[in-house]
């Protein structure tokens, strides 16, 4: 039998969000209050869906910008890995969502203990291979050190141990078809504002652009 | 011996033309243990779709895309290979090595291997496929590959690329076998790329409903049929009827690209029959396309670009085609006499044609297909709307529907809601109802 539908349910991309995640969720946001979760409550979950009124419209931007960040954060955290398996780097989040890119990282690395300091809250958060999260007040070198005095080297991870940037560079480099430039859709994959986060500040794609105005001049 | 930083310049660059978008896969998430333990493996096709890096053409770079060789026997005459001094290829262990230090920097988020054919396709590819065992069994990458598939390779090679791949391709390059000859003269249309396209085919099927038979979780949960079901069922169109199947080994499907441009006579028309056949006969995912861009030292050097709209409108129409359901026959009503797709989109022309002889749709009575042939409905919109109806909702004002996602300044020529249309622009234009429009005000 199949499952009845809420008439008002936007399917898709923009399907909006429940009740239910919307009260898991909020409370990751900077400005959470609990005055806004007492209004998610009031709302119908079909005018919040649709951001029927100017209460679910604010909800779902607060909403849109938790998501963003743990998106961001996906894609442009920048990592490395030792050879005991311990995979470091470090993020900028303004929102509580370190858990969700923790998350994200151990389903790809199982086997490896992931750490991520936050510059914002300059708190170093670790999840563990049975996806256990701790958080210390520490700065990633010692604890990146201190969690892998006690792990044993994993070949495979020690055949990895060179500097990987400059293979990034160029292979970034030799992908660009000039005849297809297109700056607008650039600047739309990659708003100004993620080159301010760590693992794209001093970023190959940065680099490039400038690089070649340099040669110009 | 050219270091591995000089291998990435020269055969990434090779490959810039070659051309992948998805790395969605639902393998991870139905059967998680394809490739061991997934407590043990590295990589994850879950949470895909996230891309890692752009370059500066907006384009999204997110897979591991070089040659694994740039040896060729062939001599295509718009490739890149052809004009390429330096020869060089990779080692299985130096390509798996340079691949699991870039994932684990995250800024790729798979592989895409493609290769010029060195010796013959058979050794080239086995070398392939070693670097892609290395990866999968000595790295334990259970990431997403796309593997692209080599003109003129044995069946059991093909065999072996499908179970480590979650995606295949063979390149097609044109739509005729007289076209691909003009560019490529010693590819043999019909046995190097259709015969290996309906191998494909025919091993996936296979595989897949062996595989689902000895699957035990899902004969407990009465799942065996529906997924069979969705192997199997196709629309009357005959294209498939879920892109998604769901299937245990290669379930991203295959796809294909084009060269478009690079044949002199080739149409639009020509690349959309072809397609439009590939999804048919050859359960294919999706096809792309690649303006053709003259290269400096190969024998098309000297001939004009394609412009990249042409790639655009080719795009337009694959998905009408592929999502909207669309009919080959229906677009063959829009080309123009030389068989090109006209000047903007597709959907409008098609629409421009439909009604002439149809009335304008009513949102409230309209059938899902009658919807989607509007501009500015797509299938989310149009399920939203039927949705809705289903709830006894009735749409009264324009801004319902755009409280549902309908994009009203292409919608509104044709759409009509409590009786009445949207003035537009181009009705001024019309004398006819400017007159019964100024008789009216003085009445």
């Amino acid at each position: 039998m199949t499952k009845k539908r809420d008439p008002l349910e936007v399917i898709g991309c923009a399907k909006g969000y429940s009740h239910e995640e919307l009260i898991k969720n909020i409370h990751r946001h900077s400005r959470y209050s609990p005055e806004i979760e007492r209004q998610i409550i009031t709302i119908p979950e079909a005018i919040l869906r649709n951001s029927g009124t100017q209460m679910a419209k604010k909800i779902n931007k607060m909403m849109r910008e938790v998501f963003t960040e743990a998106y961001r954060a996906k894609q442009f955290t920048r990592t490395e890995i030792n050879n005991r398996g311990v995979l470091f780097g470090i993020v900028s989040l303004k929102h509580n969502v370190l858990d969700l890119v923790l998350v994200y990282f151990h389903e790809r690395w199982p086997q490896c203990v992931i750490c991520l300091y936050n510059e914002q809250t300059r708190e170093t958060w670790i999840i563990d291979e049975k996806g256990a999260i701790r958080q210390f007040h520490q700065p990633l070198k010692k604890v990146v050190e201190n969690i892998s005095r006690d792990r044993r080297i994993v070949p495979y991870f020690e055949d990895i141990q060179f500097s990987g940037e400059e293979i990034f560079e160029t292979l970034y480099k030799s992908q660009f078809i000039a005849e297809r430039e297109n700056k607008q859709y650039f600047k739309k994959m990659i708003p100004d504002c993620c080159f301010e986060l760590p693992g794209m500040k001093n970023g190959v794609e940065k680099r490039f652009r400038n690089k070649k105005i340099n040669e110009f001049l | 011996m050219p270091s591995t930083l000089e291998k990435i310049r020269i055969l990434g660059e090779n490959s810039k033309y070659d051309i992948c978008a998805s790395t969605a896969s639902s393998r991870t998430e139905k059967y998680p243990g394809l490739f061991g333990d997934p407590k043990k493996t590295i990589g994850n096709t879950v949470s895909a779709g996230i891309c890692h890096s752009y370059t500066p053409d907006g384009r999204c770079m997110s897979l591991f895309k070089t040659l694994y060789t740039n040896k060729c026997i062939y001599n295509c005459k718009y490739c890149f290979s052809h004009s390429c001094k330096h020869k060089v290829s990779f080692t299985p262990e130096e390509y798996a090595r340079t691949f699991m230090k870039l994932y684990s920097m995250n800024v790729v988020e798979g592989v895409f291997i493609s290769s010029a054919i060195c010796g013959s396709a058979d050794q080239t590819t086995e070398e392939m496929l070693e670097a892609i065992r290395l990866l999968r069994f000595k790295y334990n990458f259970g990431g997403y590959i796309h593997f692209k598939c080599l003109p003129g390779v044995s069946q059991s090679l093909l065999k072996d690329a499908i179970s480590m791949s979650d995606r295949i391709s063979i390149n097609s390059e044109a739509s005729t076998k007289e076209f691909l000859s003009e560019i490529a003269e010693q590819k043999d249309f019909y046995n190097d790329i259709i015969t290996r396209q309906r191998w494909l085919k025919q091993i996936r099927i296979k595989h897949n409903e062996e595989a689902l038979k000895a699957m035990n979780d899902l004969k407990a949960d009465n799942k065996l049929e529906e997924q069979e079901k969705m192997i199997k069922e196709r629309r009357s169109d005959g294209y498939k009827k879920f892109r998604w199947d769901g299937a245990p080994i290669l379930n991203c499907g295959q796809t294909t690209q084009f060269v478009v441009g690079a044949a002199e006579e080739e149409t639009d028309l020509d690349l959309l029959k072809r397609i439009d056949w590939g999804y048919r006969k050859i359960d294919l995912r999706r096809a792309y396309f690649s303006s053709f861009i003259p290269i400096k030292g190969t024998p098309l050097g000297s001939k004009q670009a394609a412009p990249l709209e042409r790639e655009h409108r080719l795009y337009q129409s694959d998905w009408l085609m592929r999502i909207y359901h669309f009919k080959l026959k229906d677009l063959e009503g829009v080309v123009t006499e030389e068989g090109n797709l006209p000047k903007g989109d597709p959907k409008i022309h098609l629409a421009k044609e439909y009604f002439k002889h149809h009335k304008r749709v009513n949102p409230n009575e309209a059938s899902y297909q009658e919807l989607l042939r509007v501009p500015g409905i797509g299938p989310i919109s149009a399920k939203r709307i039927i949705n809705l109806r289903t709830q006894k909702f009735v749409f009264k004002r324009r801004q319902d529907l755009r409280a549902v996602g309908v994009v009203l300044k292409r919608a509104d020529p044709y759409i009509l809601i409590d009786g009445h249309s949207q003035t537009t622009l181009h009705h001024f234009s019309n004398e006819d109802y400017m007159e019964t429009q100024i008789k009216e005000f003085y009445c």
